[in-house]
């Protein structure tokens, strides 16, 4: 569990908090309804203003995290190593080299080297699957879409050694939880 | 105003919609022990169990919402009856088809049916084209509502006006535009849409159902085109419950109506835009889709939320601050509703950002923040809508003794609920998972915890059934 | 308890991949993807050069063909010419034709250059080569002499080299223009994120690359995302054809 997992959580708790404290704040300042008339002073001015901050912060938010996409994780690099990934219902096959659907998927264990990109080229032979790399403490690391008809392709570096695993993140029938694979990192 | 035909029709619609949710309920219950280990369901079962949770969910809160704006248009318009029948005899067929194909035809593909699953999995060979034919049968019944509802909000006010397209311009404009029919209109353009991108679909799924394999689909225009249906459907359901809460929060509390201004004008038109394409964002993981969309995708699922939850939580917020108000059942179910459609809108945002789409993707995170804007947001709005009519067929005035309880049991089996989903979403624990495999057992344990909270839930959901069918079924008698 | 759901479900799953039958992908094209192509000796203009000479001074894209065919080779060299006209504008890019057929000799080769109007062009090479099982097979292309014909069985194959000699991309058979820019772009050493596999039975494809810019662009696919919006403002406009111009309550 690691830092960036937790702090998405707290940031989501703190944001939650805020969101709940406005709204109790403005369900114990409404008056019996027998009252006479109190109110917000001058609403429309308010409005603007916390209108004008949240589209601020929305284009900020975007500008900060669209180049943090993972479509351009080391694009200008040389994959010091390749791996083919074939997913189908309910298991992966992984290789050095192309896999055909008609055979079968070679035994053979996968081992990337640490610290260079590697490059995944993933595809399904039946339905969609998901493809995503956990590392030794169960965290998602990085994950593509393996769909049929279509190779993608997904660059990464693995900066620790040890076994990472394969899960698939998309469902794909009744086996969906079983269907996983693992390779090492040296 | 309400015709007795329309109470009554109305009636049959809560009475059924709150049956199937105590039912559907019960199955997430059941699927979130079985994560827990608690109980043990075969893979089969509880996938199709999942299935028909998702889809009876996701098509009552979408008719409730739908029967409420039906209910609440009266006021400005007429609208027919016989639509209003002919969309429940339609929803009802559809509804029984659904659970024959899933739970006699075994069928179990989510209710996303992502293709080319449907084709094949381990299934009664019929329950496939039955469970296409059931879409299908919904599909009409809806898109023949809606568009009926359509013509009758442009008989009175033209496109422009229902758009409240004269009150982005300066001064006061002759006509106003309820921001009950703004909403509707909008919604209902929404759902036309979307429903008409499900035609597409079915009709590229019979294509190849019939063609037996000289006719393929391509795989990623398959998958744009059901989130752009399922997405939409599902975010269009939310503004139906929207539109009621626009209408009648004000009234039941005792507060001035809700006026049009052109901020409620731009961010409502914004949503209307911005909703085609924010289904982008169920595709960030497919890399082959091209960069743009994804980039469109992020834009789009910012723009068509913020705004309008922006102007709404606003516009609810200065009725009720240092205001006096008669807070009933009612109001307060709008009012949490909003608070927790709020942060459900802040979990879909933050997965909504390409960055952490990478690492929330597909994992709780996302039946996290969607359980948090339809079980504490939009079925409250729905359940507001319910109470408020209940009230009006039943007779009775609009105090409830129970208010505070039923609201405390109802905020703390929802949050523990939901809260359950989000910390194993921040930690990578996958969705749609029957168990867990080893490395999530320590976070399996959250699974039971959620469902014994979901069980709170529920049975808050049973007195508020009891309560609400009791009022409703005095509109027969009354006859 | 673990261990018997999954024994279950294995033999479950076994039926259930037995039923599943394979879309008419053509999976052969990521077969060789970054291995090394062979590097054997070829023949043109009266000299023999290495292929890693060649391919050293830059990306090579090579055609795989023989004089005497009477099926896909012509239209085939026809395409890649055309293609290359519109597409490597900049040249920086070139042709090797190279012949797997062994009574192919250099005069033959001339002339199918001086047929195409290619001979005094520098961004083609028309060659022999004496290794060619070792070439063929180390980009995974299986020709059959069909004694009755008197002909090859073969496919089209167009195969990518960048300048380290490394395999980036296959095209079987013949293929829309934007296939052949991605090869382009893949012998550059430019990233392209996802491409798709070619599907005969496809109508709707969702998306192709655009030459131009070198980004995707609509296919028919996209068209029919674009119809949902168009029907329903279809739809409105038919349905606010209606307006009362007084309202009747
Ligand atoms: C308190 C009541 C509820 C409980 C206990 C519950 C439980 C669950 C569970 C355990 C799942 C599977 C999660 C997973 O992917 O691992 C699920 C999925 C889902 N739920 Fe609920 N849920 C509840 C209320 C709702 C409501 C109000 C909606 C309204 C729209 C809803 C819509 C869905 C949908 C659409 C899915 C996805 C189904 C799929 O993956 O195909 N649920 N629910
Ligand atoms: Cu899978």
């Amino acid at each position: 569990m690691d830092d960036k997992h937790t702090f998405t959580l707290v940031l989501f708790f703190l944001l939650t908090v805020g969101i709940v404290a406005v709204f109790l704040y403005a369900y114990l300042s409404s008056l019996p309804s027998s009252s006479a008339k109190g109110g917000l002073t001058n609403p429309k001015k308010k409005r603007f203003l916390l209108f004008f901050i949240l589209m601020e912060a929305v284009i900020i938010l975007f500008t900060l995290t669209l180049p943090r996409s993972p479509y351009f994780f080391f694009a200008n690099s040389t994959p010091s190593k390749v791996v083919f990934v074939a997913a189908r219902q309910f298991s992966f096959a992984m290789s050095y080299q192309t896999i055909a659907p008609d055979t079968q998927a070679p035994a053979k264990a996968i081992e990337l080297p640490r610290g260079k990109p590697v490059e995944f080229r993933v595809t399904s032979f039946d339905v969609n699957h998901g493809f995503a790399i956990y590392d030794m403490s169960g965290n998602l690391i990085a994950q593509t879409q393996a769909m049929p008809g279509y190779i993608n392709r997904l660059r990464w570096v693995f900066d620790s050694p040890g076994e990472y695993n394969i899960l698939c993140l998309e469902y794909c029938g009744m086996a969906h939880a079983f269907m996983r694979t693992s390779f090492n990192v040296k | 105003m309400a015709t007795l035909q329309l109470k009554k029709l109305t009636s049959v619609w809560i009475i059924t919609i709150l049956v199937l949710f105590v039912l559907a309920i019960v199955f997430g219950i059941l699927m979130r022990f079985n994560q827990g280990n608690a109980i043990h369901l075969s893979p089969v079962g509880f996938y199709s169990m999942m299935t028909i949770h998702g889809l009876t969910m996701i098509g009552i809160w979408f008719v409730a919402g739908m029967a409420a704006v039906n209910f609440l248009l009266q006021r400005y318009i007429k609208v027919s009856a016989g639509i209003n029948v002919f969309a429940l005899v339609l929803t009802v067929i559809g509804v029984v088809m659904l659970w024959l194909v899933t739970f006699v035809g075994e069928f179990h593909t989510g209710w996303t049916f992502l293709y080319p699953l449907p084709f094949r999995g381990a299934w009664k060979e019929w329950a496939t084209p039955l469970f296409l034919l059931a879409l299908g049968v919904l599909g009409i019944g809806w898109f023949v509502w809606s568009a009926g509802m359509l013509f009758q909000i442009f008989r009175k006010y033209r496109p422009a006006q229902a758009f409240a397209w004269q009150h982005l311009r300066k001064g006061s404009p002759e006509i106003e535009t309820p921001p009950f029919i703004l909403i509707s209109t909008v919604t209902l353009i929404g759902i036309i849409t979307c429903l008409v991108a499900a035609v597409l679909l079915l009709v590229l799924y019979f294509a190849e159902y019939f063609s037996s394999g000289s006719f393929v689909n391509d795989a990623l225009l398959m998958k744009n085109l059901t989130f752009f249906f399922g997405h939409t459907l599902a975010n269009e359901m939310l503004y139906l419950g929207l539109a009621s809460l626009y209408e009648l929060f004000p009234e039941v509390s005792g507060r001035p109506k809700f006026k049009m201004t052109w901020y409620v004008a731009l961010a409502w038109n914004c949503t209307m835009v911005f909703i085609l394409t924010a289904f982008f964002h169920h595709m960030y993981m497919d890399f082959v889709q091209p960069f743009a969309f994804q980039v469109i995708g992020q834009m789009a699922s910012y723009f068509a939320s913020v705004p309008a939850a922006a102007v709404t939580a606003f516009s609810v917020l200065a009725v009720v601050i240092k205001n006096p108000i008669r807070w009933s059942l009612t109001n307060t179910l709008f009012f949490v509703g909003v608070t927790g459609w709020l942060i459900g809108g802040v979990g879909a945002v933050i997965d909504a950002t390409i960055s952490n789409n990478f690492v929330l993707h597909n994992t709780l995170w996302v039946p996290a923040h969607f359980h948090t804007y339809n079980a504490i947001g939009n079925v409250l709005f729905s359940l507001a809508f319910f109470n408020w009519a209940a009230n009006e067929f039943g007779g009775k005035g609009h105090t409830d003794k129970f208010t505070r309880l039923k609201m405390t049991l109802l905020i703390i089996g929802g949050s523990g609920f939901v809260i359950m989903f989000y910390i194993g979403g921040a930690y990578s624990v996958p969705r749609r998972f029957n168990v867990y495999p080893q490395e999530f057992s320590s976070l399996s344990i959250l699974a039971s915890a959620g469902a014994l909270f979901a069980c709170l839930y529920l049975a808050v959901i049973v007195w508020f059934l009891v309560n609400t069918v009791n009022k409703c079924l005095k509109v027969f008698s009354a006859a | 308890m673990f261990k018997s759901i999954f024994c279950g479900l294995s033999i479950f799953c076994l039926g259930a991949v037995a039923r599943a039958q394979g879309p008419g992908y053509v999976f052969s094209e990521e077969d060789k993807i970054y291995q090394k192509v062979a590097d054997v000796n070829i023949a043109y203009d009266g000299e023999v050069r290495s292929l890693s000479g060649l391919y050293s001074q830059g990306p090579v894209v090579i055609a795989l063909i023989y004089t005497r065919c009477s099926g896909v080779c012509n239209p085939f060299l026809l395409q890649v010419k055309e293609n290359m006209l519109v597409a490597d504008s900049d040249e920086r890019s070139r042709v090797l034709v190279v012949s797997f057929d062994p009574r192919d000799g250099s005069g033959e080769m001339r002339r199918l250059a001086i047929r195409y109007g290619l001979d005094n062009d520098g961004g083609w090479i028309f060659a022999t080569t004496p290794q060619i099982s070792e070439l063929i097979n180390s980009v995974g292309f299986n020709p059959v002499w069909d004694s009755v014909r008197a002909q090859f069985d073969h496919e089209a194959l167009l195969v990518g080299i960048n300048d380290e000699g490394f395999i980036t991309r296959k095209l079987t058979g013949l293929r829309d223009f934007n296939a052949f820019t991605s090869l382009l772009r893949s012998i550059r050493n430019e990233f392209i994120l996802s491409y798709p596999l070619p599907n005969e039975n496809m109508v709707f494809s969702c998306f192709s690359y655009n030459p131009e810019t070198g980004k995707n662009q609509p296919g028919t696919g996209l068209l029919l995302l674009l119809l949902p919006a168009l029907l329903s403002l279809v739809v409105v406009f038919v349905l606010s054809r209606r307006h009362d111009r007084k309202p009747r309550f």
